[in-house]
């Protein structure tokens, strides 16, 4: 019998153990309070490499010092949503929820994951905050934005110098084009290119249907054959980077711009702040600015495609008040300021952020790169739509068929408007 | 201790023994004895199977109910009937996804096999610096999926890379765009996954070949076969099981194909290279269906299920 209670005992034992180490896995984040003060959790991505974070984080700390903000870090930004989902689902507390983007806006509201900040909206300056109203979902906003990313063209000058031609300046897409042809020189591995659009569906698709006044979640996208046209003409003169070597090669639009395989790339501003670091730790030389997105017909107010990133409230969170006071922070001018610091695009937009952001070392100083930074329009690529995702997922299926020719423009339009009906819409 | 000498000391009692007066003591303490070892036995496999129920099983089972509601992994799951497989009875997208992933395993499957039986006989031999080729065909087995993938995708790079430039200087004008395009990048996938997995299966066959006694083959000598009457009559025989381990292996590994695709073309360009499981991926964890996802999973779980059966009734026809 001795020997019996023992093996019991011992299998208890084991079992205990293993559930233990099952339960580990359990709590994440947790809203303790530590030290007397009070504790604010934050889910975000890539801590370390988001210098954003912590300038926002630090700056509000020093504006209430009674309140430590603990980062919930999530390595590996491209894995952001779905793990936030998976703690969510877990029941995680986790205070604030940072929205990467409006696509994964669109799940946390449709899982009715976060709460209504309609009372901090309230005492926010609208006028001023780019992106707000793309937060607006059924008349309440679930998330406020803190910073504003919307498409620029990124240019060499040194390049634009050398090839005699004037700044680019108001282009409309035709005179993109002929810029990016006569750019374009040399042949095999030395060969520099006009320009290079990234391999992302938005830099054609996004584009066009924010010039065009179009909603992708609607499948009707006829407005998209000019623009597929001219980056397939682009493609196939060779003053575009081809499609396919570019996805072959898992090629970095950063990479590009800084070697100056490209004279031009229309990218994000996000684009900014990596550059200003590389120049200023001296991995790269080139003489670069901005310039607005090129349009569709000239004399026509800059229109360019773009979403804000911000902060929304877990359902689940026990700290409710100091949540709203931080997004509040967030969203302010003082927020701006600390991460407008580190080369970020606010929100908030005025005179004083906007020359604190050009004083920047390595900034542009010039005026066009100062244009730049002010279109008049920022439109989502993808509109705050519960099916976006899904809509996202075909849209850049056929992208990717047309760009690499194996596709007619025309066919792969159809084929958009069929498959987004009955793949994404209709489930 | 005492325990692990027990089962022995069972077997060493006599079948037939005796009946005694001391039989019922015997028997009240042999159910004991045999309980504790169940005990003891179920205490060994009770990390493992704990481990097992809880992050194999219950998801497994979780799955299976969850293909027939409609859940997002934050709210409540609905009931949804059949709703999910109708849907994906009526979904191009698997369908693209099971043809993507039939044609995978149609082409990975045989030739790996072939590919590693061939490898295995040519360093099945005693030569000098053998085990450097044994260790340089194996060697792609070791190394990161993901270095491989990205390192592949340059070779097969459209335009400047080495393999289409080597098609370029053997005369071949007009070479495959392999990743870049609908009808290369599933070939291209399969040929790197074939480099990549050859040289495990490699090693299970050169294993095999060398438990074949020496006798055998001197036994067909003295019959006065040659090498490739050997070959069928004597390795390929004594191969089978083997070979019929390895051919199971490899088809639910095909079939379950989803991280060298992932990384090398993300299931593009289109849905060329579309997988099952990375349609799974997609619904569940992107687009946040994981009813509908779980539902395609079970589809998948029946196709490797069914597949794998009939390999085993095939094999035991043969034996009998």
């Amino acid at each position: 019998m001795k020997r019996l209670t023992r093996t019991l005992a011992a299998v208890a034992g084991v079992a205990a153990a293993a559930l233990a180490l099952a339960g580990c896995a359990g709590s994440a984040g947790s809203s303790d309070s530590s030290s007397g003060g009070k504790t604010l959790t934050i889910a975000v991505w890539d801590y370390a490499e988001t210098p954003e974070f912590k300038a926002l984080f630090d700056a509000f700390h020093a504006a209430n010092p009674d309140i430590t903000i603990k980062p919930v870090d999530v390595p590996n930004a491209a894995d952001y949503e779905s793990k936030v989902t998976t703690m969510l689902a877990g029941g995680d507390s986790t205070d604030i929820i940072t929205v990467k983007n409006l696509t994964d806006y669109s799940g946390y509201v449709a899982k009715n994951q976060l709460l209504s900040l309609d009372d901090v909206e309230k005492k926010l300056p609208a006028d001023k905050l780019a992106g707000l109203d793309s937060y607006k979902y059924k008349g309440d906003y679930y998330a406020l934005p803190y910073r504003t990313d919307f498409s620029v063209l990124f240019y060499n000058k040194t390049m634009f110098k050398d090839a005699g031609l004037a700044d680019p300046e108001n282009l409309t897409w035709d005179e993109f084009a002929a810029d990016a042809a006569k750019l374009t020189k040399g042949s095999g591995s030395s060969k520099v290119y006009g320009a290079y659009i990234h391999t992302w569906n938005s830099l054609v698709q996004g584009i066009a249907a924010a010039q065009n006044g179009k909603d992708l979640t609607n499948p009707s996208y006829g407005y998209l054959k000019d623009q597929y046209d001219l980056m397939l003409k682009m493609q196939k003169a060779g003053d575009i980077i081809d499609f396919g070597d570019a996805t072959s090669q898992s090629l970095a639009y950063q990479t590009v711009f800084e070697t100056g395989q490209a004279a031009m790339v229309p990218m994000g501003t996000w684009l900014i702040a990596p550059l200003l670091a590389d120049e200023n730790a001296g991995k790269t030389n080139v003489d670069w600015g901005i310039a607005p997105l090129p349009q569709i017909e000239s004399g026509q107010p800059i229109v360019t495609d773009g979403g804000p990133t911000g902060f929304g409230i877990n359902k689940a969170s026990k700290n409710v008040d100091l949540a709203k006071k931080f997004i509040e922070f967030a969203a302010s001018e003082k927020g701006a300021e600390a991460v407008a610091s580190i080369g970020i695009v606010p929100s908030y937009s005025s005179d004083t952020i906007t020359q604190k952001y050009f004083s920047l070392k390595g900034m542009p100083q010039d005026a066009l790169s100062k244009k730049a930074f002010a279109p008049d329009k920022v439109v989502p690529d993808l509109p705050v739509n519960p099916n976006s995702a899904a809509v996202n997922t075909v849209l850049n299926e056929e992208h990717q068929l047309i760009m690499t020719g194996s596709k007619s423009v025309d066919a792969g339009i159809k084929e958009m408007e069929q498959r987004v009906k009955s793949e994404a819409l209709n489930q | 201790m005492t325990s692990l000498a027990e089962p022995g000391t069972r077997a060493a009692e006599p079948a037939g023994a005796p009946p005694d007066r001391h039989r019922n003591g015997q028997r009240m303490r042999r159910g004991a004895l045999r309980r504790r070892s169940t005990l003891v036995g179920w205490s060994f496999i009770l990390p493992n199977f704990l481990g097992f129920a809880l992050f194999t099983l219950v998801p497994v089972v979780a799955a299976f109910l969850l293909s027939f509601m409609n859940w997002d992994a934050y709210n409540p799951p609905t009931w949804a009937g059949v709703h999910n497989f109708v849907r994906m009875l009526n979904d191009q997208s698997f369908w693209v996804a099971l043809e993507n992933t039939a044609l995978y395993a149609l082409g990975h499957v045989p030739i790996t096999l072939a590919l590693s039986l061939l490898l295995a006989l040519l360093l099945n031999k005693k030569l000098k610096g053998i085990a450097f080729f044994r260790v340089a065909i194996f060697f792609p087995y070791i190394s990161s999926l993901v270095a491989v993938a990205i390192v592949w995708n340059l070779l097969f790079n459209p335009s400047s890379g080495p393999i289409n430039q080597f098609l370029h200087l053997i005369g071949i004008t007009n070479p495959p765009g392999w990743t870049a395009s609908t009808t290369w990048a599933l070939p291209a996938v399969i040929i790197t996954s074939v480099w990549k997995d050859m040289g495990y299966y490699m090693v299970l066959f050169l294993a095999g070949l060398q438990a074949i006694p020496q006798e055998y083959y001197e036994a067909a000598s003295v019959d006065g076969a040659n090498g490739w009457q050997k070959f069928w009559n004597v390795t390929v025989p004594s191969l089978r099981p083997t070979t019929f381990f390895v051919l199971v292996m490899l088809s639910i590994s095909s079939f379950k194909v989803f991280d060298l695709i992932f990384v090398m073309t993300g299931g593009g360009p289109g849905r060329a290279t579309l997988v099952l499981s990375q349609l799974i991926y997609q619904d569940g964890i992107l687009n946040g269906q994981f009813g509908y996802a779980s539902a395609i999973s079970l589809a998948l779980f029946l196709i490797v299920l069914v597949i794998t059966v009939f390999q085993f009734r095939l094999q035991q026809r043969r034996e009998n």
